[in-house]
């Protein structure tokens, strides 16, 4: 993608940074990773035939299931098995849970956490850093042999769930979509989701969210994370901030329609605190700016070449400059999207060859290229240029080459990055610090995105 | 509280943040959700819409519904309760059903109306058929109907101990309520999203002030970064 970092042409203090815009284009599969990127971790998924003894079970081909198939003669032929990954941590919670298809003779099946180098021979709990919640005895056991009564046996037909909460670090049981228990974390380092028979035709197959879980485990995330949005809730904000954010924003991208229905509508007048801030330079060139869009948007990139020629032509002045590549290209898609191929050429031929030169522009040039080879480029790999997107993409470009123009700017960082965009990236890095900081780097970071998602599910 | 000696914790130079913070990808198309979001949920139906045109974000609720939300929170800040009262089981009679509380605050809103505008026999018939069964019902009801009815009793309404009850802010609050009860109803969040992610921030330096040292920001309007005290 576009860089400037990496242009051949001589730095220019003036030259705005294209790639840190929020708009900038990325493929789906770019987004996939960059949007959890940090918090993406590998998650259990079937059972670990590798590191369990194998002489007291079986594990199904599937690896989802485990049958003990010989008779028990004291405490050291468990049919232990773990999960393939340990359980990921940063999340507010992690989860899996198994049915007892069979209790077999004894019932002695068992459900919980140990960690790398369990004596594959015992139940989850029997040993140092382990727990288990024991179907016999409905005990709970977490590091000794001994255990405590904790809730209620477990036997044919049951579904018990064991899970880890970040937040409060602790380990919680369900049985059948209850909650049995829960008690405190003091096991360090990863923790792997551990099942076990031991009695004669005990049965188990485990679920690590392949398939739906018995109990309520998204209402249980959604509760965990309402109780730390309700102690953020505590924070006083300052009266009026809110919609000054809102304004600034619309002011920034210069939705200039927008705002003035917005300020029409507000009764709030902003304290004079709030007015004394960068307000006054974002006004700049805020109908241009809203005109400028406005071509791009609907695809009519010479409207916007000419006018910019005529109210900023320092902007567009240097043909190699990083707008003009922008735009170029954009009028190149726009001639696609509306079929006329042969005047698609003869513009690339013109107006395009010339950057072939240029290290930046080298990924965005092939691509807006390549949507000559297909019949339907919407449908191609490269489909995505044909988007809205990519519109707003170079319609923020020349909004932000635009501010670049105010001779009163008194920093280059604020036609590139909005008040509020500048806000969220504090919040990620804050939480992705404190997370960092933390004795065991547990917990969700914020993500924008993510937390978006999340509310369009949960309404 | 921890103590916050520097030595204790880690410090983050402005420059290691700086980078931290450039690598954070945040999509445009994320924030104008925010934006419409909150345009949304306070009722900016016009900038909504605008928003939508020169943005081409969607609303995440069909913008007629805002008109007749916003109708109904109008009457109430008018003090037009019954009118409010109507057009809201017009638009989903099951919404005062399932609020019994909401409905009693609209009541009481209704009566607080009645002795403001001087009506004294109505506003005890009033107070006496509808408000008192309410108040038999739920205790905590019977204790705003006492306050409510006490304001009868002086003649100098506004300075009486309940006085406040006689303010905007009261029919502020109870619009409010009936804002969220018909987002609600719509299956929609009451509350904007950006307020809450403006308190996270405050919360989460706070948090991270008890580990490290490192670039603030104080005054959330202009997003200035603070150089972190050496």
């Amino acid at each position: 993608m576009v860089t400037s970092e990496e242009s051949s042409t001589p730095s220019d203090p003036s030259r705005i940074d294209l790639a840190r815009l929020a708009a900038r284009w990325r493929s789906e599969a770019e987004w996939a990773t960059v949007d959890f990127g940090l918090d993406a971790e590998p998650e259990p998924s079937e059972l670990n035939t590798l590191n369990s003894s194998g002489l007291f079970h079986v594990v199904s081909t599937d690896k989802m299931s485990v049958r003990y198939v010989t008779n028990q003669h004291h405490g050291h032929d468990v049919g232990v098995v773990q999960a393939n990954y340990p359980a990921p941590t940063k999340r507010t919670a992690y989860y899996f849970e198994m049915t007892v298809k069979n209790a077999g003779l004894k019932g002695q099946c068992s459900i919980g956490f140990t960690t790398d180098g369990f004596k594959m021979c015992r139940q989850p709990g029997w040993e140092v850093n382990s727990c288990g919640y024991h179907g016999d005895d409905g005990y709970l056991y977490r590091g000794q042999g001994k255990g405590e009564s904790f809730g209620p046996t477990f036997t044919s037909g049951d579904t018990i769930g064991a899970g880890i909460n970040y937040i409060s670090q602790e380990f919680f049981f369900t049985k059948n979509g209850n909650i049995v228990g829960s008690f405190p974390k003091e096991i360090k380092g990863l923790l792997y989701p551990t099942i076990a028979v031991h009695s004669q035709n005990e049965e188990l197959t485990v679920n690590f969210g392949k398939e739906p879980f018995v109990f309520d485990f998204e209402a249980y995330i959604y509760e965990e994370r309402l109780k730390l949005q309700l102690l953020a809730e505590k924070s006083p904000l300052q009266s009026g901030l809110t919609h000054w954010i809102v304004r600034s924003y619309l002011l920034h991208y210069g939705y200039q329609d927008t705002l003035a229905s917005f300020e029409n509508a507000s009764d709030a007048n902003p304290s004079s605190a709030l007015v004394n801030g960068f307000g006054g330079q974002l006004e700049y060139a805020l109908n241009h700016r809203k005109v400028l869009r406005q071509f791009i948007n609907s695809g009519d990139i010479d409207s916007a070449f000419q006018k910019l020629r005529e109210w900023y032509p320092s902007a567009v002045q240097d043909d190699n400059s990083v707008i003009c590549f922008l735009l170029h290209s954009q009028r190149f898609i726009e001639y696609i999207r509306r079929e006329e191929l042969e005047a698609a050429v003869n513009y690339g031929r013109a107006h395009l060859a010339k950057y072939y030169h240029n290290k930046a522009f080298a990924s965005l040039l092939t691509d807006t290229a390549a949507l000559l080879a297909y019949k339907i480029p919407l449908y191609s790999c490269v489909g995505y240029l044909l988007g809205s997107r990519q519109r707003e993409f170079v319609a923020d470009a020349v909004n932000a080459a635009v501010l670049a123009t105010n001779p009163n700017s008194k920093d280059q960082e604020g036609c590139m990055v909005s008040c509020l965009e500048k806000l969220l990236r504090q919040l990620t890095v804050c939480t992705l610090e404190r997370r960092n900081l933390a004795d065991e780097d547990h917990g969700e970071a914020f993500f924008l995105h993510r937390d978006l998602s999340w509310q369009s599910r949960h309404g | 509280m921890a103590s916050l000696h520097s030595s204790t914790r880690k410090f983050i130079t402005r420059d290691e943040w700086e980078r931290k913070l450039k690598e954070v990808k945040i999509r445009k198309e994320d924030m104008n959700r925010l934006i419409m979001n909150f345009l949304v949920t306070e009722g900016y139906v016009d900038a909504a819409e605008k928003f939508r045109l020169e943005s081409g974000t969607e609303p995440d609720i069909d913008l007629a519904t805002i008109t007749d939300r916003m109708a109904v929170k109008m009457a109430v800040q008018s003090g037009n309760v019954q009118d409010a009262i109507e057009k809201i089981n017009d638009l989903n009679p099951e919404i005062l059903d399932t609020n019994p509380e909401l409905y009693f605050h609209l009541q009481q809103q209704k009566l607080i109306e009645l002795i403001r505008m001087g009506k004294i026999e109505q506003a005890l018939e009033f107070a006496q058929d509808e408000l008192a069964p309410r108040g038999e019902e739920n205790p905590a009801f019977l204790e705003e109907i006492e306050k409510t009815v006490a304001l009868l009793a002086f003649d100098d309404v506004k300075n009486s101990p309940y006085g406040g009850l006689l303010d905007m802010s009261q029919r502020m609050k109870t619009a409010s309520e009936v804002n969220a009860a018909i987002l609600t109803s719509q299956s929609h969040e009451k509350d904007p999203k950006l307020p809450s992610l403006l308190k996270m921030l405050i919360w989460a330096q706070n948090q991270l002030d008890e580990k490290a040292v490192y670039p603030r920001i104080n005054d959330l309007s202009t997003a200035k970064l603070e150089d972190p005290a050496v």
